[in-house]
């Protein structure tokens, strides 16, 4: 199990090449909705990282942060990206 | 009489914490959780808790389940999501569960499925299922379906004997088709296909009586839509079309329209005058009809990252917009205008770029205790005292278990937030009182409170504190509206001041 440092360092999206801490920053830093504050993080308009930053973003709204959630969500989609390249 | 099966079944349960005072017998349990315990098996007389209706599972690595789970024949809700099913637990079949959550495990056939007809609610999302080739029984009664985050490619045969259900959910998977036999879910209602390779849509769709309808993230080039008369929201988000066009009879119910990042030329106006929300951000539009100005419910509008230069005068029609976003144009100087005289609560060309929440520096002790007149200036309990708020601000600010946030915007404090450690017998341990949030009059809705608060939030989780609260004055109806927003609950507590001197 991987300990909070070393989750707020994990790759959240590839796109903008951000960890979770950076993009934790990003949505501390501004008021927009989801839709608008996820590019921040992304810097594309692609969806394929939705899932974990809708999760971050929600939880820095709540001010309550399960790093454990946001780890597991993060593996579970280099693992379907994984899948996808062997071709399932 | 003594029962020895029992009394090892409720002996591996505490161990769990997972029976409640008062449990005597196993028929007195009805609901158990047993999640995120990290348990690989399930021992065979969980079969003896013949009450049994809610049996929560998840979060476990379990990969099969024990025989004996057949006898609980009063088993409703079956949640073993996170898990490490590799296949689907036959025992289930032999249940007559009415709910059941397997997802985020590994599971690839799901013929098992056939034997359970009296589900209504069924979530499979994010395992490894490929194909469902068989029907499901014709008397079935699934109402919600969660297939997301798996990797079908067609939606075949199976879909089309759900016959009651009412929504569906196929984000994330491979298909590339919905065919005209979809007109066989007449009751759907919710029906979400996001992020597939959606490359055509049969018309049949358009005469279901869905209520949402997700298509973003797909192939779609070219769409008609009409039809749909019970809509109340689309997003189309993430599509390249080549051709879009909105037939008159199209959603006269709609309220929300969405076709961010899509290639359109056209803005398109939807018939529906209940519209509330319409986004067309990220697209090549140079045009915003003049007939918005008749969309008079309207209260989002959203045409960021467009070829806008100007913005027709009926917009001023809006009274009821409450959210205009329309920055990344090439607005003209009249089209700002415009927005002006609309005046929205939120609109991001007034939003400053550039402020930044961060810890106070004790160079901000005097701005801070400046903006604290701003505060009692509200606040008729206080008088407004620079030198006693400079001294009180300085205090804090030594104090180690205190935190002061601040806005900052060129340099300038425009905001400011302080929390104080108090220890609370009621909840055994360190509580945070928040007090003296402000922001300048001229930075207000631009979202800097929340962003205090948040950031507040946070370093009172790094604290370990059980519990934020604060006080706020009963005649500042904005400030309770904004704690009540943010998830603070009102407390049936007053709160008395004794002057000592």
């Amino acid at each position: 199990m991987k300990n909070r440092e070393e989750i707020l360092a994990l790759e959240i999206c590839e796109c903008g090449e951000k960890s979770v801490a950076q993009a934790i920053e990003i949505f501390q830093e501004t008021s927009l909705p989801f839709k608008k504050a996820k590019k921040l993080v992304t810097e594309c308009n692609k969806s394929c990282c939705r899932v974990a930053l809708l999760k971050l973003y929600d939880m820095n709204l709540f001010g309550r942060f399960d790093y454990e959630e946001i780890a597991y969500l993060i593996e579970q989609r280099a693992e379907r990206i994984r899948q996808l390249g062997q071709g399932v | 009489m003594y029962n020895y099966e029992w009394d090892r079944l409720k002996t591996w349960l505490d161990q769990y914490g997972a029976i409640e005072a008062g449990i005597e017998s196993a028929q007195d349990i009805v609901r158990l959780d047993l999640s995120g315990n990290g348990l690989k098996s399930i021992p065979e007389n969980i079969g003896m808790l013949s009450k049994l209706i809610s049996l929560n599972l998840s979060n476990n690595k379990l990969q099969e389940l024990p025989d004996s789970l057949s006898k609980l024949s009063n088993l409703s809700n079956l949640d073993l999501r996170r898990n490490a099913f590799e296949n689907f637990p036959a025992v289930i079949g032999k249940l007559s569960l009415k709910s059941l959550n397997l997802s985020s495990n590994k599971i690839a056939d799901i013929a098992t499925l056939q034997e359970c007809s009296e589900l209504r609610v069924l979530d499979l999302s994010n395992n490894l299922i490929k194909e469902i080739n068989f029907s499901f029984p014709h008397a079935n009664n699934l109402i919600t379906l969660n297939l997301s985050y798996n990797f079908l490619r067609e939606m075949g045969v199976f879909f089309f004997s759900l016959s009651y259900l009412q929504r569906l959910n196929l984000n994330a998977n491979l298909i590339k088709e919905i065919p005209a036999q979809i007109s066989k879910l007449s009751f759907l209602k919710e029906f979400e296909i996001i992020e597939n390779h959606l490359e055509t849509i049969a018309e049949s769709l358009f005469e279901l009586p869905l209520e949402k309808l997700s298509l973003s993230s797909n192939r779609l080039t070219q769409l008609h839509l009409d039809g749909l008369s019970s809509l109340e929201s689309i997003t189309l988000d993430e599509n390249s079309f080549e051709s879009l066009s909105l037939g008159a009879g199209f959603a006269p119910h709609l309220r929300e329209f969405s076709c961010e990042s899509c290639s359109l030329k056209e803005f398109l106006l939807p018939a529906s005058k209940v519209l509330q929300t319409i986004c067309y951000s990220d697209n090549d539009i140079e045009e915003i009809p003049s007939e918005i100005g008749q969309y008079l419910n309207l209260k989002e509008l959203d045409i960021d990252e467009n070829s806008i230069r100007e913005l027709p005068d009926t917009l001023a029609n809006l009274s009821y917009l409450e959210t205009l976003y329309a920055n990344k144009n090439p607005l003209s100087e009249e089209a700002k205008k415009v927005v002006m005289i609309l005046d929205p609560e939120i609109c991001d060309l007034n939003m400053k770029t550039g402020i930044v929440v961060e810890k106070a520096k004790e160079e901000d002790l005097s701005q801070m205790a400046q903006l604290l007149s701003v505060l009692f200036a509200i606040e008729t309990d206080f008088k407004i005292d620079y030198n006693k708020q400079l001294a009180g601000i300085t205090r804090l600010f030594a104090h180690e278990s205190s935190d002061l946030l601040v806005a900052r915007y060129e340099e300038k404090v425009i905001g400011m937030l302080t929390m104080q450690r108090l220890i609370s017998s009621a909840e055994g341990d360190y509580v945070g009182q928040i007090e003296d949030l402000v922001v300048e009059e001229e930075y207000r809705k631009m979202g800097v409170g929340s962003r205090l608060i948040n950031k507040m939030r946070n370093l009172a989780q790094e604290h370990g504190y059980k519990r934020i609260q604060l006080a706020a004055d009963v005649d500042n109806k904005n400030a309770l509206q904004f704690y009540n927003r943010r998830g603070f609950n009102k407390t049936h507590l007053n709160i008395y001041h004794y002057q000592i001197s």
